[in-house]
Protein backbone atom coordinates (compact mmCIF):
# COMPACT_ATOMS: atom_id res chain seq x y z
CA UNK A 1 0.00 0.00 0.00
CA UNK A 2 1.48 3.33 -1.21
CA UNK A 3 0.20 6.10 1.30
CA UNK A 4 2.15 8.90 -0.50
CA UNK A 5 -0.35 8.92 -3.38
CA UNK A 6 -3.14 8.59 -1.55
CA UNK A 7 -5.54 11.77 -1.40
CA UNK A 8 -6.89 11.96 2.33
CA UNK A 9 -3.69 10.82 3.55
CA UNK A 10 -2.03 13.70 1.72
CA UNK A 11 -4.63 16.35 3.57
CA UNK A 12 -4.44 14.91 6.66
CA UNK A 13 -1.27 14.34 7.28
CA UNK A 14 1.07 15.57 5.09
CA UNK A 15 -0.30 19.30 4.19
CA UNK A 16 -0.17 22.19 6.95
CA UNK A 17 -3.97 22.58 8.08
CA UNK A 18 -5.06 26.14 7.52
CA UNK A 19 -4.85 27.93 10.94
CA UNK A 20 -8.71 28.61 10.93
CA UNK A 21 -8.84 24.53 11.23
CA UNK A 22 -6.56 24.44 13.41
CA UNK A 23 -8.65 27.56 15.54
CA UNK A 24 -11.68 25.66 15.55
CA UNK A 25 -10.37 22.02 16.54
CA UNK A 26 -8.80 23.83 19.46
CA UNK A 27 -11.82 25.66 20.42
CA UNK A 28 -13.41 22.22 20.46
CA UNK A 29 -11.08 20.95 22.36
CA UNK A 30 -11.06 23.56 24.76
CA UNK A 31 -14.85 23.36 25.35
CA UNK A 32 -15.40 19.77 25.79
CA UNK A 33 -12.53 20.06 27.87
CA UNK A 34 -14.41 21.99 30.53
CA UNK A 35 -17.37 20.20 29.76
CA UNK A 36 -15.44 17.02 31.17
CA UNK A 37 -12.73 17.65 33.63
CA UNK A 38 -14.71 21.45 35.15
CA UNK A 39 -11.39 22.93 33.90
CA UNK A 40 -10.37 24.66 31.08
CA UNK A 41 -6.94 24.05 29.14
CA UNK A 42 -3.52 25.31 31.10
CA UNK A 43 0.06 23.89 30.26
CA UNK A 44 2.26 25.67 32.50
CA UNK A 45 1.45 25.42 35.79
CA UNK A 46 2.33 21.97 36.00
CA UNK A 47 6.01 22.78 34.97
CA UNK A 48 7.16 23.72 38.42
CA UNK A 49 6.03 20.71 39.91
CA UNK A 50 8.48 19.17 36.96
CA UNK A 51 11.55 21.03 38.47
CA UNK A 52 10.48 20.01 42.06
CA UNK A 53 10.54 16.65 41.42
CA UNK A 54 13.69 16.86 39.96
CA UNK A 55 15.36 18.15 42.93
CA UNK A 56 13.00 15.68 45.12
CA UNK A 57 14.80 12.91 43.39
CA UNK A 58 18.53 14.80 44.60
CA UNK A 59 17.02 14.66 48.30
CA UNK A 60 15.98 18.37 47.80
CA UNK A 61 12.43 19.09 49.43
CA UNK A 62 10.71 22.23 48.56
CA UNK A 63 7.38 21.11 49.07
CA UNK A 64 7.13 23.89 52.08
CA UNK A 65 7.15 26.87 49.58
CA UNK A 66 4.09 28.48 49.22
CA UNK A 67 3.52 27.81 45.66
CA UNK A 68 3.05 23.85 46.56
CA UNK A 69 0.69 24.49 49.42
CA UNK A 70 -1.99 26.52 47.02
CA UNK A 71 -5.23 24.69 45.34
CA UNK A 72 -4.30 21.27 45.85
CA UNK A 73 -0.59 21.77 45.33
CA UNK A 74 0.60 18.84 48.50
CA UNK A 75 -1.85 15.94 46.46
CA UNK A 76 -0.60 16.86 43.36
CA UNK A 77 2.78 16.86 45.08
CA UNK A 78 3.06 14.00 46.33
CA UNK A 79 1.01 12.08 43.87
CA UNK A 80 4.25 12.27 41.19
CA UNK A 81 3.89 13.10 37.64
CA UNK A 82 2.29 9.53 36.27
CA UNK A 83 -1.09 10.85 38.29
CA UNK A 84 -1.36 14.87 37.90
CA UNK A 85 -3.36 15.35 34.90
CA UNK A 86 -1.63 18.67 33.77
CA UNK A 87 1.81 16.38 33.73
CA UNK A 88 0.02 13.37 31.72
CA UNK A 89 -1.46 16.16 28.97
CA UNK A 90 1.43 18.17 28.26
CA UNK A 91 3.36 14.60 27.78
CA UNK A 92 0.49 14.20 25.45
CA UNK A 93 1.27 17.25 23.42
CA UNK A 94 4.91 16.45 23.30
CA UNK A 95 3.92 12.68 22.10
CA UNK A 96 0.87 13.84 19.97
CA UNK A 97 3.60 16.07 17.98
CA UNK A 98 5.61 13.54 17.81
CA UNK A 99 3.35 11.57 16.71
CA UNK A 100 1.89 13.78 13.51
CA UNK A 101 5.52 14.45 12.72
CA UNK A 102 6.33 11.09 12.23
CA UNK A 103 2.93 10.12 10.28
CA UNK A 104 4.19 12.94 8.01
CA UNK A 105 7.71 11.46 7.81
CA UNK A 106 8.85 14.92 8.90
CA UNK A 107 10.34 14.28 12.18
CA UNK A 108 14.16 15.13 12.25
CA UNK A 109 16.79 15.81 15.65
CA UNK A 110 17.20 19.56 14.69
CA UNK A 111 20.36 20.12 16.47
CA UNK A 112 20.87 23.86 18.31
CA UNK A 113 23.15 25.90 15.79
CA UNK A 114 25.01 27.92 17.57
CA UNK A 115 26.10 28.97 21.16
CA UNK A 116 24.13 32.51 19.92
CA UNK A 117 21.01 30.01 19.67
CA UNK A 118 21.33 28.19 22.92
CA UNK A 119 21.81 31.19 25.06
CA UNK A 120 18.70 33.06 23.49
CA UNK A 121 16.62 29.61 23.81
CA UNK A 122 17.72 29.52 27.67
CA UNK A 123 17.76 33.32 28.83
CA UNK A 124 13.83 32.84 27.22
CA UNK A 125 13.08 29.56 28.71
CA UNK A 126 13.97 31.17 32.05
CA UNK A 127 11.95 34.51 31.23
CA UNK A 128 9.03 32.60 30.58
CA UNK A 129 9.22 30.09 33.57
CA UNK A 130 9.34 33.14 35.98
CA UNK A 131 6.69 35.26 34.37
CA UNK A 132 4.01 32.25 33.97
CA UNK A 133 4.73 31.74 37.52
CA UNK A 134 4.22 34.87 39.19
CA UNK A 135 1.26 35.94 36.58
CA UNK A 136 -0.17 31.98 37.24
CA UNK A 137 -0.86 31.53 33.57
CA UNK A 138 0.88 31.09 30.33
CA UNK A 139 -0.32 32.20 26.72
CA UNK A 140 -2.69 29.02 27.69
CA UNK A 141 -4.04 29.21 30.98
CA UNK A 142 -3.33 33.02 31.27
CA UNK A 143 -4.39 34.12 28.15
CA UNK A 144 -6.89 31.97 26.02
CA UNK A 145 -8.24 29.99 28.82
CA UNK A 146 -8.97 33.43 31.06
CA UNK A 147 -10.38 35.08 28.47
CA UNK A 148 -12.38 33.02 27.06
CA UNK A 149 -13.38 32.31 30.72
CA UNK A 150 -14.66 35.96 30.81
CA UNK A 151 -12.08 37.02 33.14
CA UNK A 152 -10.38 40.51 33.14
CA UNK A 153 -7.11 39.20 34.12
CA UNK A 154 -7.01 37.51 31.15
CA UNK A 155 -6.69 40.54 28.52
CA UNK A 156 -4.94 42.35 30.69
CA UNK A 157 -2.27 39.72 30.73
CA UNK A 158 -2.73 39.20 27.04
CA UNK A 159 -2.00 43.13 26.89
CA UNK A 160 1.23 42.38 28.86
CA UNK A 161 2.41 39.62 26.69
CA UNK A 162 2.16 41.94 23.44
CA UNK A 163 4.22 44.43 25.02
CA UNK A 164 6.46 42.33 26.30
CA UNK A 165 6.72 40.29 22.60
CA UNK A 166 7.18 43.80 21.26
CA UNK A 167 10.21 44.27 23.82
CA UNK A 168 11.36 40.47 22.72
CA UNK A 169 11.13 41.44 19.29
CA UNK A 170 13.22 45.02 19.58
CA UNK A 171 15.85 42.83 21.06
CA UNK A 172 16.20 39.84 18.83
CA UNK A 173 16.37 42.18 15.90
CA UNK A 174 19.07 44.34 17.59
CA UNK A 175 20.79 40.70 18.33
CA UNK A 176 20.46 39.95 14.81
CA UNK A 177 21.60 42.55 13.08
CA UNK B 1 15.80 22.21 0.17
CA UNK B 2 17.11 19.43 -1.41
CA UNK B 3 18.29 17.51 1.84
CA UNK B 4 15.24 18.18 2.67
CA UNK B 5 13.52 16.67 -0.14
CA UNK B 6 16.02 13.32 0.33
CA UNK B 7 15.38 13.04 3.93
CA UNK B 8 11.03 12.80 3.52
CA UNK B 9 11.72 10.19 1.44
CA UNK B 10 12.60 7.76 4.23
CA UNK B 11 8.88 6.08 5.61
CA UNK B 12 8.69 7.22 9.26
CA UNK B 13 4.70 6.44 9.47
CA UNK B 14 6.03 2.43 11.19
CA UNK B 15 7.68 4.61 13.66
CA UNK B 16 4.14 6.69 13.73
CA UNK B 17 2.02 3.50 14.46
CA UNK B 18 4.52 2.12 17.00
CA UNK B 19 3.72 5.57 18.82
CA UNK B 20 0.24 5.47 18.09
CA UNK B 21 0.38 2.00 19.66
CA UNK B 22 2.08 3.05 22.70
CA UNK B 23 -0.45 5.54 23.55
CA UNK B 24 -3.26 3.41 23.62
CA UNK B 25 -1.42 1.04 25.41
CA UNK B 26 -0.24 4.28 28.05
CA UNK B 27 -4.02 5.67 27.94
CA UNK B 28 -5.65 2.12 29.22
CA UNK B 29 -2.77 1.53 31.75
CA UNK B 30 -3.84 5.17 32.84
CA UNK B 31 -7.62 4.22 33.26
CA UNK B 32 -6.17 1.31 36.38
CA UNK B 33 -4.95 4.80 38.46
CA UNK B 34 -7.68 6.90 37.59
CA UNK B 35 -10.41 7.35 35.65
CA UNK B 36 -10.09 10.79 34.38
CA UNK B 37 -6.33 10.68 33.32
CA UNK B 38 -7.41 8.92 29.71
CA UNK B 39 -8.78 11.78 28.92
CA UNK B 40 -6.26 13.69 29.82
CA UNK B 41 -3.98 12.19 28.13
CA UNK B 42 -6.03 11.59 24.97
CA UNK B 43 -7.01 15.43 25.13
CA UNK B 44 -2.85 16.18 25.53
CA UNK B 45 -2.53 13.95 22.42
CA UNK B 46 -5.17 16.03 20.44
CA UNK B 47 -3.77 18.88 21.35
CA UNK B 48 -0.64 18.13 19.99
CA UNK B 49 -1.40 16.64 16.98
CA UNK B 50 -3.62 19.30 15.91
CA UNK B 51 -0.93 22.05 17.34
CA UNK B 52 1.65 20.55 14.82
CA UNK B 53 -1.19 20.20 11.93
CA UNK B 54 -1.85 23.72 11.90
CA UNK B 55 0.90 24.61 13.08
CA UNK B 56 -0.76 26.75 15.10
CA UNK B 57 2.03 28.71 17.50
CA UNK B 58 0.41 31.29 20.59
CA UNK B 59 3.87 33.16 20.45
CA UNK B 60 3.73 33.89 16.72
CA UNK B 61 0.06 35.00 16.81
CA UNK B 62 0.68 37.58 20.06
CA UNK B 63 4.52 38.85 17.88
CA UNK B 64 3.91 38.59 14.10
CA UNK B 65 1.59 41.60 14.13
CA UNK B 66 4.71 43.30 15.05
CA UNK B 67 7.34 41.54 13.85
CA UNK B 68 6.86 40.86 10.55
CA UNK B 69 3.59 42.59 10.14
CA UNK B 70 1.63 39.27 9.58
CA UNK B 71 -2.19 39.14 11.46
CA UNK B 72 -3.14 35.65 9.57
CA UNK B 73 -2.60 33.59 13.05
CA UNK B 74 -3.48 36.19 15.29
CA UNK B 75 -6.65 36.95 13.58
CA UNK B 76 -7.12 32.54 13.82
CA UNK B 77 -6.46 32.84 17.51
CA UNK B 78 -9.18 35.49 18.18
CA UNK B 79 -11.82 33.49 16.38
CA UNK B 80 -10.54 30.44 18.20
CA UNK B 81 -10.91 33.05 21.81
CA UNK B 82 -14.60 33.97 20.42
CA UNK B 83 -15.67 30.25 19.58
CA UNK B 84 -14.09 28.95 23.15
CA UNK B 85 -15.86 31.93 24.75
CA UNK B 86 -19.16 30.84 23.44
CA UNK B 87 -18.93 27.10 24.87
CA UNK B 88 -17.37 28.12 27.97
CA UNK B 89 -20.30 30.68 28.91
CA UNK B 90 -22.77 27.80 27.80
CA UNK B 91 -21.09 25.54 30.39
CA UNK B 92 -20.25 28.49 32.90
CA UNK B 93 -24.46 29.46 32.52
CA UNK B 94 -25.91 26.07 32.48
CA UNK B 95 -23.77 25.23 35.68
CA UNK B 96 -25.09 28.57 37.29
CA UNK B 97 -28.46 28.39 36.33
CA UNK B 98 -28.40 25.47 37.60
CA UNK B 99 -27.37 26.47 41.41
CA UNK B 100 -24.37 24.48 41.07
CA UNK B 101 -20.52 25.74 41.33
CA UNK B 102 -19.39 27.33 38.06
CA UNK B 103 -16.54 25.15 36.63
CA UNK B 104 -13.42 26.66 35.24
CA UNK B 105 -13.13 29.93 37.91
CA UNK B 106 -9.67 28.91 38.34
CA UNK B 107 -8.15 31.02 35.53
CA UNK B 108 -9.95 34.18 36.51
CA UNK B 109 -7.08 35.31 38.31
CA UNK B 110 -6.39 37.77 40.76
CA UNK B 111 -5.76 41.41 39.04
CA UNK B 112 -2.22 43.24 40.34
CA UNK B 113 1.04 43.93 39.35
CA UNK B 114 1.93 40.04 39.08
CA UNK B 115 0.27 39.28 35.75
CA UNK B 116 1.43 42.47 34.29
CA UNK B 117 4.90 41.94 35.13
CA UNK B 118 4.96 38.55 34.72
CA UNK B 119 2.96 39.14 31.38
CA UNK B 120 5.73 41.37 30.16
CA UNK B 121 8.59 38.58 31.32
CA UNK B 122 6.18 35.94 29.58
CA UNK B 123 6.69 38.28 26.21
CA UNK B 124 10.21 38.69 25.98
CA UNK B 125 11.16 35.41 26.81
CA UNK B 126 8.50 33.33 24.14
CA UNK B 127 9.91 35.69 21.75
CA UNK B 128 13.67 35.45 22.43
CA UNK B 129 13.17 31.36 22.72
CA UNK B 130 10.75 30.79 19.77
CA UNK B 131 7.92 29.35 21.30
CA UNK B 132 5.58 29.87 24.27
CA UNK B 133 4.84 26.87 26.96
CA UNK B 134 2.87 25.04 24.07
CA UNK B 135 5.02 26.05 21.29
CA UNK B 136 7.99 24.23 23.27
CA UNK B 137 5.95 20.89 23.62
CA UNK B 138 5.34 20.48 20.61
CA UNK B 139 8.74 21.83 18.96
CA UNK B 140 10.24 19.41 21.38
CA UNK B 141 8.39 16.41 19.86
CA UNK B 142 8.63 17.06 16.67
CA UNK B 143 12.55 17.06 17.19
CA UNK B 144 13.75 20.15 18.05
CA UNK B 145 17.02 20.62 19.99
CA UNK B 146 16.58 24.48 20.64
CA UNK B 147 13.01 24.37 22.03
CA UNK B 148 14.04 21.49 24.17
CA UNK B 149 16.70 23.14 25.77
CA UNK B 150 14.31 26.17 25.96
CA UNK B 151 11.69 23.86 27.89
CA UNK B 152 14.50 22.85 30.05
CA UNK B 153 15.28 26.23 31.50
CA UNK B 154 11.23 27.33 31.59
CA UNK B 155 11.28 24.11 34.12
CA UNK B 156 14.13 25.83 35.37
CA UNK B 157 12.53 29.41 35.61
CA UNK B 158 9.27 27.99 37.04
CA UNK B 159 11.03 26.57 39.98
CA UNK B 160 12.65 30.33 40.72
CA UNK B 161 9.39 31.73 40.19
CA UNK B 162 7.90 29.27 42.24
CA UNK B 163 10.84 29.95 44.95
CA UNK B 164 10.01 33.70 44.87
CA UNK B 165 5.90 33.00 44.60
CA UNK B 166 5.40 33.77 48.51
CA UNK B 167 7.16 37.23 48.06
CA UNK B 168 5.13 37.91 45.05
CA UNK B 169 1.98 36.66 47.19
CA UNK B 170 2.47 38.76 49.99
CA UNK B 171 3.17 41.81 48.35
CA UNK B 172 0.90 42.12 45.05
CA UNK B 173 -1.16 38.79 44.68
CA UNK B 174 -2.92 38.71 47.79
CA UNK B 175 -4.23 42.42 47.81
CA UNK B 176 -5.37 42.22 44.02
CA UNK B 177 -9.02 41.38 42.83
CA UNK B 178 -10.70 39.08 40.49
CA UNK B 179 -13.34 40.29 37.94
CA UNK B 180 -15.54 37.78 36.32
CA UNK B 181 -16.99 39.88 34.05
CA UNK B 182 -20.93 38.53 33.80
CA UNK B 183 -20.68 39.73 37.48
CA UNK B 184 -20.19 43.36 36.36
CA UNK B 185 -22.69 43.12 33.55
CA UNK B 186 -24.78 40.27 33.73
CA UNK B 187 -24.12 36.77 31.45
CA UNK B 188 -25.94 37.92 28.12
CA UNK B 189 -24.10 41.47 28.71
CA UNK B 190 -20.61 40.13 29.63
CA UNK B 191 -20.71 37.58 26.15
CA UNK B 192 -21.61 40.37 24.09
CA UNK B 193 -19.26 43.01 25.63
CA UNK B 194 -16.49 40.24 24.51
CA UNK B 195 -17.94 39.16 21.18
CA UNK B 196 -17.91 42.68 20.06
CA UNK B 197 -14.06 43.57 21.70
CA UNK B 198 -12.98 40.65 19.83
CA UNK B 199 -14.51 41.94 16.50
CA UNK B 200 -13.25 44.97 16.73
CA UNK B 201 -9.47 44.02 17.41
CA UNK B 202 -10.61 41.55 14.20
CA UNK B 203 -10.86 44.57 11.93
CA UNK B 204 -8.01 46.74 13.61
CA UNK B 205 -5.65 43.62 12.67
CA UNK B 206 -7.00 43.73 9.38
CA UNK B 207 -5.84 47.45 9.10
CA UNK B 208 -2.76 47.14 10.55
CA UNK B 209 -1.40 44.14 7.79
CA UNK B 210 -3.16 45.90 4.73
CA UNK B 211 -1.09 49.45 6.25
CA UNK B 212 2.15 47.37 6.93
CA UNK B 213 1.82 46.14 2.94
CA UNK B 214 1.39 49.47 1.66
CA UNK B 215 4.80 50.52 3.48
CA UNK B 216 6.36 47.55 1.60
Amino acid sequence: MNLNNNKYYNKWFINSWPYIAGAVLLSLLQIVTLAVTGKPWRVSSAMAYWGAWILNSFGLDVSHWTYFNIEGGQEIFKGGFLLDPHSIRNLGIIVGALFSSLMASQFRIRKVKSKKQFLLAAIGGLLMGYGARIAQGCNIGGLFSSIASLSLSGWIFGFAVVIGAIIGSRIIVRFLI
Amino acid sequence: MDSNKVKRKRNQIPFGIMVLVFSIIFGISLYYKSKLLPFFWISGLAFGFILQRSKFCFAAALRDPYLVGSTFITKALLISIALTTIGFTAIKYNSYINGQEIPGQNVVISISPAIVIGGILFGIGMVIAGGCASGLLMRTGEGFQTQFIALIFFILGSLWGAHDFHWWNEKFISKGFKVFLPDIFGWFGALTIQLIIIGILYILLDRWESNGNEDF
